[in-house]
């Protein structure tokens, strides 16, 4: 064997007792470990790919789905009531307990008026991507089923631009770190047409 | 480029283990240095050229970390570097001498001595890692040998 082959041979018998663990701990003598995992706020993505039930709530002339979002990283089931324009979002989280939030908007007719927003625009609304900005650092990105990381994916002007798919789709999304996001389904959007007043 | 901080530790622990225990010659400081090496590289948002790149980033990291143990007080709390061998499986018994003989090195020698036999890396890059000069890891190299030599004798083959 050649010195090398034995001093690799001998080392390798060195091997950490306890494997690291990206979580938070307490070291042995009171010092204070460090914390690893981050701790997401709250983000919730309305996914539509998981729309597993339509019912028709024919008696107040709304819609009921059972739809899928992100909560903590994690995909969620949930109820949402779109009517009138309007949508309310419920679900469960892992206590049990109910959390509802919801929304709703109008478009403008070719004449000024208004009218409340139909279940496709609503739905459109909500499938647009969300940007999450973690206690570690990261950025995150989700879209549909996906969930992307794209700390590394900004340029020298803290601008990063993706391209995401959904099927024949394509949707032209432009992220300035901190700063909001624009979408577009035709290109990019570019970074001083939105968001420029920022303080 | 950046390299999930998870894939790093996967790869690399036992590396950076290594390392830091040439260095501070303690299992809970070793460990300690690189949980603390693998934390700085997770919060800070350095940019790398190549995984190589990485790898030699997490060593000097590692490395220092293990230096700044090696004096203080927590060191000398540790547990004593003969016990902790009497727990270590080796595949011949060998190599229990080449790793005491290693560890009975001065400090200075055993880093350089354990990259370039266990990391392969050449003395420029050792150089490079440990922020010396070239002449430097050759003369360190060279008496870590000699030193070593002495000790294992004929089971330590002459180097060039």
């Amino acid at each position: 064997m050649t010195n090398k082959e034995k001093y690799k041979q001998a080392f390798s018998a060195l091997q950490p007792s306890h494997p690291i663990c990206l979580e938070e701990t307490t070291m042995k003598n009171t010092k204070t470990r460090i914390v690893l995992r981050p701790v997401a706020a709250v983000i919730c993505v309305i996914l539509l790919f998981g729309c597993a039930r339509v019912a028709y709530a024919a008696d107040v002339g709304g819609i009921r789905r059972t739809i899928q979002i992100w909560i903590h990283g994690d995909q969620t089931n949930a109820v949402m009531d779109i009517q009138n324009g309007h949508y309310t979002v419920s679900y469960e989280d892992a206590g049990g307990n109910t959390h509802e939030f919801g929304g709703g908007g109008v478009a403008f007719n070719p004449d000024g008026s208004e009218r409340s927003l139909t279940e496709e625009e609503i739905m459109e609304h909500l499938s647009q991507p969300e940007v999450e900005y973690r206690d570690d650092g990261t950025v995150w990105i989700y879209y549909m089923e996906q969930a992307m990381e794209i700390t590394d994916q900004f340029n020298e002007d803290s601008v990063c631009f993706l391209q995401l798919k959904d099927g024949d789709k394509t949707l032209y999304v432009t992220v300035k770190y901190g700063n909001g996001y624009a979408t577009s389904p035709n290109a990019f959007v570019q970074p001083w047409e939105f968001n420029t007043n920022a303080g | 480029m950046r390299i999930p901080t998870e894939a790093l530790v996967e790869k690399y622990q036992s590396n950076l283990y290594a390392a830091a225990f040439s260095v501070c010659r303690s299992a809970e400081d070793a460990e300690d240095a690189v949980q603390d090496t693998f934390l700085k590289y997770h919060t800070m948002n350095k940019q790398f050229e190549s995984e190589q790149h990485v790898k030699a980033w997490l060593l000097r990291v590692a490395i220092n970390h293990a230096k700044n143990t090696a004096g203080s007080f927590w060191r000398r709390n540790a547990s004593p570097l003969e016990d902790y061998i009497e727990t270590l499986s080796f595949q011949a018994p060998e190599d229990r001498g080449l790793l005491e003989a290693v560890m009975a090195l001065p400090e200075k020698y055993r880093v350089v001595i354990h990259l370039f036999y266990y990391e392969d890396y050449s003395i420029r890059e050792i150089a490079g890692i440990l922020h010396l000069a070239e002449t430097a890891v050759k003369t360190r190299l060279s008496r870590g040998r000699k030193l070593l030599k002495i000790t294992l004798k004929e089971e330590w083959n002459d180097d060039e």
